[in-house]
């Protein structure tokens, strides 16, 4: 079949590969039908996640039809349309019944890795290097998919693929850092990040009752999306002082729930993004935590702060005194997607949730190489490339 | 010894590497990674018990109804204790070796429990190999990863 890999920093390519087969009795194989970049991708295109193989299938974002079925599969068949959850999860560890799908105990063969760095092991994920299993991506004709009764959710005749893609995982990831950042009735929210979770994120919010949503991002494009599509208010950093503007639009108080929606490469102008950008290139640190540290300062008192973007390792100037002394709830986390994937496609039936305009550039699987060079560069408006194989 | 040979070598050299980094990892001293404390002598560290928290009965993991496989396949080398786990966790399922044992040894126990881990709360372990890929560059950095991913279930912390 054929297949996007890996073939070093800053390298993808199309390349015929094995197909998968089943290896374990839960397994299904996926005919796949639509698969999509997502930001968390250029940190391993970028090196920022050394621990992949050239030649390693990636993509975690899918959907697709059940083409094989495992032997103690109950309830999936061949024909299914299906979506899929980014993270592999057994679904009967303690973690797994606290919902907690990230972190299951079962869906990671390769946890000496990740338990020598943060001293636990997460959950495994679909091609996302050999810290998180090994396993081969989305960006294939097929997938092998483990545990398919736990992570994959048959898709309402009402919803189109072009909807239910984004179901995967950046709805899902949106959806769970308003959920467990504890958004309420009455919250003003801020995301910072308008790719497509910092999007869903803030439509999520406003699902859960938020009264006041407020996206901080600097392309322009990306601020129109999330005026249209979204409905939520925008602020554009580059020209705006962001710290002042929450406060204005809070009655000084800063927002209740703040959403980090960036990741390790944060972009940040004048100083902060000087000194971010040269200490991660010494390797002084591993991650740029700009949008982060603005977050925590910027939340009001008591309020809660999610990490939804990807991190790696230790950053460097973080405001731990201002997260004590102003009481704050800080919490992350890889995407809990088994959780909310039955409410959000019931949603996307409803009409109350759009992704549709997030698929900005639609290609061949064959141009994944171009498709990933204009997610990067974010040029001609590309805030999603979605590949069919 | 030609190219072909060299490259070869320092590929096998650095699968050995990549594996004997990750042995170490959880002893790194660096701030953000690893730990801030002290590290057990190694006559300690290996006779420690190591265990895992099952989300089933004590009497799904009661040892005198026989051990999973792969513990079981340790035999009377190691001694196994179970106890019920605080708060509707399970059961703890805890286990270390008679004698002082060596790295591969505690290798072995470590791959030992999850696996029994997973055989008692999913019913199998879950396989990564073969996974499709392209074609793999013979690079020493390449191997190195490959030799820690391949030790991987028989490291880290536990």
């Amino acid at each position: 079949m054929r297949a996007v890999t890996w073939q070093g920093v800053n390298e993808v390519g199309v390349e015929t590969v094995p197909d998968p087969t089943i290896l374990n009795d839960r397994d299904v194989v996926l005919k796949v039908t639509r698969t999509t970049t997502c930001g968390s991708d250029l940190h391993l295109i970028g090196g920022y996640i050394p621990a992949m193989r050239t030649g390693d299938v990636i993509g975690h974002e899918f959907m697709g039809e059940v083409v094989e079925v495992g032997a103690e599969v109950r309830d999936r068949r061949v024909g299914d349309r299906v979506v899929v959850n980014s993270f592999i999860a057994c679904g009967t560890c303690w973690y797994c019944r606290q919902e907690l799908y990230s972190l299951c105990d079962n869906g990671n063969p390769n946890p000496g890795i990740t338990e020598g760095l943060w001293g636990q092991s997460p959950g495994g994920c679909f091609g996302y290097s050999h810290a998180v299993g090994g396993f081969a991506g989305s960006h294939a004709e097929y997938v092998r998919v483990p545990y398919a009764d736990v992570g994959t959710f048959v898709v309402p005749e009402e919803v189109s693929d072009d909807r239910a893609l984004f179901a995967s995982d950046a709805v899902s990831t949106g959806w769970m850092g308003a959920d467990l950042a504890g958004t309420k009735p009455g919250d003003t929210v801020a995301v910072w990040g308008a790719g497509g979770v910092g999007q869903m994120a803030a439509r999520a919010a406003m699902l859960l009752g938020a009264e006041q949503v407020v996206v901080i991002d600097r392309l322009p494009e990306r601020l129109a999306q999330v005026r249209r599509h979204v409905g939520a208010e925008v602020v554009d950093y580059s020209t705006t002082d962001v710290m002042a503007e929450l406060r204005e639009r809070t009655g000084g108080r800063g927002p209740d729930v703040c959403i980090e929606a960036v990741g390790m490469e944060a972009h940040s102008p004048g100083v902060h993004g000087v000194y971010d950008q040269v200490k991660q290139q010494l390797r002084l640190q591993t991650d740029r935590p700009s949008a982060v540290r603005e977050a925590i300062l910027a939340c009001r008192k008591g309020g809660s702060v999610f990490v939804l973007g990807v991190f790696a390792g230790p950053v460097d100037k973080f405001p731990l005194g201002a997260a004590m002394n102003k009481g704050l709830t800080l919490r992350g986390a890889q995407v809990h997607g088994q959780r909310y994937t039955p409410r959000i496609l019931e949603h996307m039936a409803r009409g109350e949730l759009t992704t549709e305009h997030l698929a900005t550039h639609v290609m061949p699987l064959e141009d994944a190489a171009r498709g990933y060079e204009l997610f990067k560069s974010k040029e001609d408006g590309c805030v999603r490339a979605v590949f069919l194989p | 010894m030609d190219l072909t040979q060299v490259i070869g070598r320092a590929t096998g050299l650095a699968g050995g590497a990549g594996a004997a980094l990750l042995q170490r990892l959880q002893h790194v001293r660096l701030p953000g990674v690893g730990q801030a404390s002290a590290t057990d002598d190694p006559e300690r560290a290996a006779r420690r018990w190591r265990a895992v928290t099952v989300l089933r009965d004590p009497a799904d993991v009661d040892p005198a109804a026989g051990l999973p496989t792969p513990l079981a396949a340790l035999g009377d080398r190691i001694e196994v204790r179970v106890t019920p786990a605080p708060g509707d966790r399970g059961t703890e399922l805890a286990a270390r070796y008679r004698h002082t044992p060596g790295p591969e040894e505690i290798g072995d126990l470590r791959a030992a429990l999850r696996e029994a881990k997973a055989l008692l709360e999913v019913g199998e372990v879950l396989r990564v190999d073969p996974q499709p890929h392209g074609r793999r560059a013979a690079t020493p950095q390449g191997a190195a990863l490959e030799g820690a991913a391949k030790a991987a279930p028989r490291e880290g912390v536990l």
